[in-house]
């Protein structure tokens, strides 16, 4: 019959009308990355022992240790920073940890507005966001 | 609750009329404010028609669309236009100031004609015409002038194309546009748009004309440039058709114009084949309303559905095909109501 094709087309669409939405729905529901995927890093201050291995480690010199000696002689974390500007994200710095002080997770939303914000202070943020915290914590980090 | 709106018209005419006003004035200065709420009424429905085109839309190809501005993004058109406006008006070094000038600013003209005798409830019309819908038929057709007009003005190659085009199609589709409204005429013998209305108190002219209603709704959606029908600006071969050097403002007014006539159309449509304002329980403005707005997604979910037809298929189907098909209707039509008039003569009926 002439037309029946348009009628089968409209069905068609009024079919994808009330389909559910294949879109991904990003702010309010987070993407489901890679397991290899590596973004943030977070420092575990109890664990890290200022050795400074993993800012030698690091291709780009992103990390500064800050370290001062105690009444023992035993070097003592005192700061912790990582320039994410210049981070290529290549985890060396959490493979070369001999304490595994720091960790690598998914937490892909390190965007700043300005480049001060990039730097991230892990040393203070380790307070507020110790490793193992899931990844939909926002607070603090680079823009702290 | 059905005559709401016929009190508040009654009460701003008492009030206009306590001034002491003369009986003319008073008429006049009601024709004022009902032009004022209609232009407002329209102007609203199109800010939410875009909105609705975008979702619907975004739906059609499993997306959301907008829903960012305001709940649900609703609010999304209110900043499209404050963005728009804030944009530099550019006029391009060639064109035909005037003509591409005055193009923007009369391109709503001929729709809020249309919408000055739709009767959007009973007795719930700008003006009454005895002619109405051979008034509306004229006045929408003035359309095309002013598309051309800024196709012409623009000068611009593919602005001139789309005006052209647009003339093509908006001229050649009047035909069985204006063939479609024929049957109801005749069995309505009236060109009111209310006593056309009222004639379907028992039965709705979509039942008695379905082959007009279908061509309505096709040469329709070629009058307004939309749906399979958008020659005149389809983006892939003519960038924007004959808004293409329109910028900010103008170009907003050429956008709001689209969805002001796919609006008249679906008013046009409920009034003429679905019964206007008649229907169950609801108050007879809502029902208006409900089956316009039931026309707009049908118009929609077409737009969303088929592909462009291309430009001698266009054609050929409005000459070939729709043109003979609305003569064949009416030569139905007239047989039809003949034989029943016979048949109620000889007391068959």
């Amino acid at each position: 019959m002439f037309g029946e094709g348009l009628l089968k087309g409209l069905g068609v669409t009024i079919k994808h009308f009330f389909a559910p939405k294949i879109t991904e729905q990003y702010p309010e529901v987070k993407p489901k990355l890679p397991p290899l995927v590596k973004s943030r890093f977070r420092l575990n201050r109890e664990k890290c022992i200022a050795c400074g291995i993993c800012a030698n480690a690091c291709p780009n010199k992103v990390i500064t240790v800050n370290s001062e000696k105690d009444e023992n002689n035993k070097k003592r974390l005192t700061g912790y920073e990582m320039n994410l500007q210049y981070c290529l994200f290549c985890g060396l710095c959490v493979e070369s940890c001999p304490t595994k002080a720091i960790e690598i997770d998914q937490d892909f939303e390190l965007a700043a507005y300005t480049r001060e914000n990039t730097k991230m202070d892990m040393y203070k943020e380790a307070l507020t966001n110790p490793p193992g915290t899931a990844a939909k914590e926002d607070k603090g980090g680079k823009d702290a | 609750m059905d005559n709401i709106f016929i009190n508040i018209a009654g009460w701003i005419r008492d009030f206009i009329a306590g001034f002491g006003l003369s009986e003319g004035l008073v008429y006049l200065a009601m024709v004022l404010v009902k032009f004022v709420a209609v232009l407002v009424f329209v102007l609203l429905n199109v800010v939410f028609l875009v909105y609705m085109e975008r979702r619907v839309a975004g739906f059609f190809q499993e997306r959301l669309g907008p829903n960012r501005v305001g709940p649900q993004g609703i609010f999304q058109l209110v900043m499209d236009i404050l963005k728009l406006l804030s944009k530099e008006d550019i006029v391009p070094a060639g064109a035909d100031k005037l003509v591409y000038k005055t193009a923007a600013y009369v391109i709503f003209v001929p729709t809020m004609l249309v919408y000055m005798v739709i009767p959007f409830g009973k007795g719930m019309n700008v003006i009454d015409l005895n002619m109405g819908l051979f008034y509306i038929l004229a006045v929408s057709s003035l359309t095309t002038l002013i598309i051309f007009m800024a196709g012409w003005g623009s000068r611009n190659k593919y602005s001139l194309i789309g005006g052209m085009r647009a003339v093509a199609q908006m001229v050649s589709y009047e035909i069985p546009f204006v063939f479609s409204f024929l049957g109801v005429i005749m069995l309505t013998g009236s060109l009111k748009l209310s006593t056309i209305v009222e004639a379907q108190q028992d039965v709705w002219f979509i039942v008695l004309q379905p082959i007009a209603f279908i061509i309505f709704l096709i040469a329709g959606n070629a009058e307004i440039n939309r749906g399979p029908f958008d020659l005149p600006e389809g983006e892939q071969e003519l960038v924007a058709g004959y808004h293409t050097e329109y910028t900010a403002g103008r170009f907003a007014m050429f956008y709001m114009a689209e969805y002001a006539n796919l609006l008249a159309m679906a008013a046009i449509g409920t009034t003429v084949f679905l019964g206007g304002w008649h229907g169950p329980w609801l108050p007879g403005w809502l029902w208006f309303f409900i089956k316009m707005y039931i026309l707009v997604f049908g118009q929609m979910w077409v737009r969303w559905t088929f592909p462009r037809i291309r430009i001698d298929h266009m054609m050929h189907f409005n000459w070939k095909v729709l043109l003979p098909i609305s003569l064949a209707n009416i030569l139905v039509t007239g047989i039809g109501i003949k034989a029943y008039e016979m048949l109620r003569t000889m007391g068959w009926w």
